[in-house]
């Protein structure tokens, strides 16, 4: 990569606090029983000092993952997007103002497995939760999000959910360029259609959108391979409500009945094909689906 | 011999058929499925889909998917039922140039007919890929009501679509042909049908010799299974609102899964007492939490919520008979046509008002289809001896003074017939009639079809009431209309004859019939080069796999490293013609790639 990222935007943000640094940190299981923990906590009105999280925590960050893989660093990048608050528009009309920190992840909360203790919602209808095994017998342990798992737990103890911040580009097509131009294809094309949203005649913010999704398109065509080849949903059917994908996700889900093509179904999703690839290559990811 | 399909071009869903060694067989489509939805899409993308993959993003793409196109066609712009689609679809539909109705679909428009065709072409690609030879002649079957110009529409429809249209028959007659097939019935019979998007009630008489004469025909073109659908999309709804006090209806991609789901339950609960209708992840919360929808619909609940729906259809059976003079015990056997007469209910409900049980040995999705496969069958086939005796579905007519609707030929009256009634002048010193043929029932001219006009001039100048004309309506075997108007004193005649107009000059039939044979000619080529690019990717994977030990027998050998290069070169340049998607370039390669496989194979064979 030439060179690093903007950094005249990068200096506006935040200093980096305990708590947006928790909020990153990478996704593996605590060593303790969480909903057990978020339970008693709850019960018994706060937890006492030194029990639990706190060691905890410390260890998961030693342990903190690098994604190298490049259609893996865009799911993440399109999963923190889908959980992060859009971004919001300074006050002056050239400028725009961009969340740089993830939403806590206390709204984070019931994805994989919802916790009663800490307000997730359930059917009355549901059954409980399963018990910590793999949803499909071939499917792998699947891991909680740390930050959600102590999200739990501070939501059951009454803790304050972390600030967001923001950060304002004074300069978004310089923004966009700067980010093509480091390989950043899902961020710029997230500042174009920004730009594009205020002005949807601009050329070059236009080719610059283009550009982008073609690079998506043929990352997760890289990923997916054939389209010809059949997805099949690999987890058992009563297990899928425990998995911790959006609705967008979950649609994408109901449409994998074990006969269509990945063709088929980008065709008949109803979304921009690029965000119906990313959705299939990160079920794929998430061994919620296998190809056949 | 040539073979004749037999189409059952329905509003919701289309089915084909043949006869096939003596026996009428319904033909399955790829899928597997023995119906078609009778729907077309065009994607983002610009790419065509049509049947079930075009049904599944109906809801998610509703601006671009068309469906229940056979409400719209051979209509005229200003009738009602287009009015009432225009107010009621998700797509667009605007006027035509002929004051026909064009729907448009991403930014193109679209005739009626053009869009049937989509769906006639499709069914044809069934048969053709079941048969393993083209298929150029059919039977398609209409709505007993259609008028000449729907016929004609759907005629059209079938020419676009490549196929020459050598009948078209009721929709009911063929129901009933699939039931007397083969059996030597006498009776009258009511056919009852309920379908995805219409029901129909028709009274035939089944005569010796294989004579199947409509006596009545009626029904509603916007009632049908969808509405039973609807409801129970509206209960779903509403139970989640209670729950989380989100409405579903706001999302499209939630609303998609939610019709899926209803008619789903819908087929189901005709089976079984209860059934569950489980959605994870159907919508967000908004606090990035994806709620699920789960809820248990028994029998009882989806009979209640139709209950109004199958009502109307009685009520509209009892009007049938009344204006058939025809009493309940006239009626021999109830056949019931059509997916919703599954629902026990419904069976329940005609059987309570015809007062005995309704004949179920026809199919109720398939009995359409098979009857027009056997009509065409019987029209190439001269020793099967079978007589359709079709009737007027509607009134014809003249305006008279006033804006009446003066009847000549009745309602049900068998064709080919010819009517004769007197007229006289209106005014006083009139010289010239002008002739208003119409078709319709309404007492009101201007709420029936128009059909044509004609003036007859050169009237000798008389007070009003003196002059007298003749006015005789005529149609023909194959339905065409003529009216002659004589004035009686003078014996000087005018005359029309009326022919059907699906809106469409022929001009623009042939481009579309170019279009149409443009598409397939695409469709065929990509389909070929799917399944080329199919065959040499299971090839390439099955090298890739015997590669290493063929790798491993060849080191410990002295011979064949020049033939694993070889093999690493072939296995390029088919990865290469693959990624250009090039069919020629890909079936060279497969031959490579085939000798690769079968030399790799026989050394591990020889080793092992």
């Amino acid at each position: 990569m030439p060179e690093p990222p903007n950094r005249k935007a990068r200096a506006k943000s935040a200093p980096p606090t305990q708590e947006n640094r928790d909020s990153d940190r990478p996704t593996l299981s605590p060593p303790f029983d969480v909903e057990a923990f978020a339970r008693a906590t709850a019960a018994a009105g706060a937890a006492p000092a030194g029990e639990g999280p706190p060691t905890v925590r410390a260890e998961v960050r030693a342990e903190q993952v690098t994604l190298t893989n490049e259609v893996e660093l865009e799911i993440a990048r399109a999963k923190s997007k889908r959980r992060t608050t859009p971004p919001r528009r300074a006050n002056t009309p050239t400028a725009l103002s961009m969340a740089n920190s993830r939403v806590p992840s206390a709204t984070n909360v019931p994805g994989a497995r919802p916790a009663p203790a800490v307000g997730a919602v359930r059917s009355p209808a549901a059954p409980p939760p399963p018990a910590a095994t793999p949803p499909a017998a071939d499917a792998e342990p699947r891991s909680m999000s740390p930050s959600s798992i102590e999200a739990a737990v501070l939501g059951a103890i009454g803790s304050p959910a972390p600030e967001i911040t923001e950060r304002t580009i004074e300069d978004p097509i310089a923004e966009m360029r700067t980010r093509f131009s480091l390989g950043d294809y899902s961020g710029a094309l997230e500042v174009a259609e920004l730009l594009l949203a205020e002005d949807p005649a601009d050329a070059e913010v236009i080719d610059c959108a283009d550009k982008c999704r073609t690079v998506l398109e043929g990352m997760y065509a890289a990923r997916l391979g054939s389209l010809e080849q059949v997805p099949a949903v690999i987890v058992q059917r009563t297990q899928l409500r425990w998995l911790s994908i959006d609705h967008r996700a979950g649609f994408v889900l109901s449409l994998i009945d074990g006969s269509s093509s990945l063709e088929m179904i980008l065709d008949v999703s109803g979304m921009p094909r690029l965000d119906a690839m990313r959705i299939l290559v990160e079920l794929i990811a998430q061994r919620i689906v296998a190809l056949r | 011999m040539e073979r004749v399909i037999g189409i059952d071009l329905g509003t919701t869903n289309s089915c084909v058929a043949i006869l096939e060694n003596g026996s009428p067989t319904v033909i399955p489509n790829r899928g597997g499925y023995k119906t078609t939805p009778s729907m077309v899409a065009i994607t983002e993308a610009g790419k065509r889909l049509v049947g079930h993959i075009a049904k599944r993003q109906a809801i998610t793409n509703a601006e671009n998917t068309v469906y229940a196109a056979k409400r719209l066609i051979g209509r005229k712009w200003n009738s009602p039922q287009v009015k009432n689609a225009v107010a009621t679809s998700s797509y667009r539909i605007v006027q035509g140039p002929h004051t026909d109705v064009r729907i448009v679909l991403r930014d193109k428009d679209y005739s009626v007919s053009e869009v049937s065709a989509m769906v006639l072409q499709e069914m044809k690609v069934i048969a053709e890929d079941y048969l393993g030879e083209t298929v150029s002649k059919a039977v398609i079957t209409v709505p007993a009501y259609f008028n000449d110009n729907q016929r004609q529409a759907t005629k059209d429809a079938g020419e676009i679509a490549g196929l020459d249209v050598i009948r078209i028959i009721n929709e009911p007659t063929a129901a009933a042909l699939s039931y007397g097939f083969g059996k030597n019935y006498e009776k009258t019979i009511a056919v009852y049908d309920f379908g995805g998007g219409t029901f129909d009630i028709s009274i035939l008489e089944i005569g010796a010799n294989g004579v199947f004469k409509v006596v009545a025909t009626a029904g509603d073109t916007f009632l049908g299974g969808e509405d039973v659908d609807a409801r129970i999309i509206d209960w779903l709804v509403q139970g989640f609102k209670e729950e989380h006090g989100i409405d579903l209806r706001q999302d499209r991609m939630a609303l998609q899964r939610l019709k899926d789901a209803a008619e789903k339950a819908k087929c189901e609960l005709s089976s079984v007492r209860e059934t569950e209708v489980n959605l994870p992840f159907i919508i967000s919360s908004g606090r990035n939490e994806a709620l699920h929808l789960q809820r248990t619909i028994d029998r009882k609940t989806i009979e209640d919520l139709s209950a109004d729906l199958i009502e109307r259809t009685i009520d509209i059976c009892r009007q049938t008979l009344a204006d058939a003079r025809l009493e309940k015990e006239d009626i021999e056997e109830a056949i019931l046509v059509g997916g919703m007469t599954r629902m026990p209910k419904i069976q329940q409900a005609v059987a309570d008002f015809f007062e005995r049980e309704p004949c179920k040995g026809v199919h109720p999705d398939e009995s359409v289809a098979l009857g027009a496969g056997i009509q065409g069958s019987a029209l190439i086939d001269d020793k099967q001896d079978m007589v359709l005796l079709d009737v007027t579905p509607h009134a014809l007519g003249i305006m008279t003074q006033g804006g009446y609707f003066e009847e000549l030929i009745p309602q049900n009256t068998t064709v080919p017939t010819h009517r004769t009634k007197i007229f006289t002048t209106s005014r006083e010193n009139q010289t010239a009639v002008k002739i208003v043929v119409m078709q319709g029932e309404s007492e009101r001219a201007e709420d029936n079809e128009l059909l044509g006009e004609f003036i007859l001039t050169g009237l000798r100048r008389a007070q009003k009431g003196a002059i007298e004309i003749e006015v005789t309506f005529e149609i023909n075997a194959d339905g065409i209309v003529s009216v002659h108007a004589k004035d009686l004193e003078t014996a000087k005649e005018q005359s029309i004859e009326v022919t059907a107009s699906s809106g469409l000059t022929r001009d623009e039939i042939k481009d579309m019939i170019d279009g149409a044979k443009d598409y397939m000619v695409e469709r065929r080529s990509t389909e070929e080069l799917e399944a080329t690019k199919q065959e040499a990717e299971r090839l390439i994977g099955e090298i890739e796999r015997l590669f290493p030990q063929v790798e491993q027998i060849v080191a410990a050998s002295d011979f064949g490293r020049d033939a694993i290069e070889k093999a690493r070169a072939i296995l390029g340049k088919a990865r290469q013609a693959i990624a250009k998607r090039e069919v020629v370039a890909i079936k060279a390669e497969v031959e490579g790639l085939s000798r690769t496989h079968r030399m790799f194979k026989g050394v591990v064979a020889k080793t092992h």
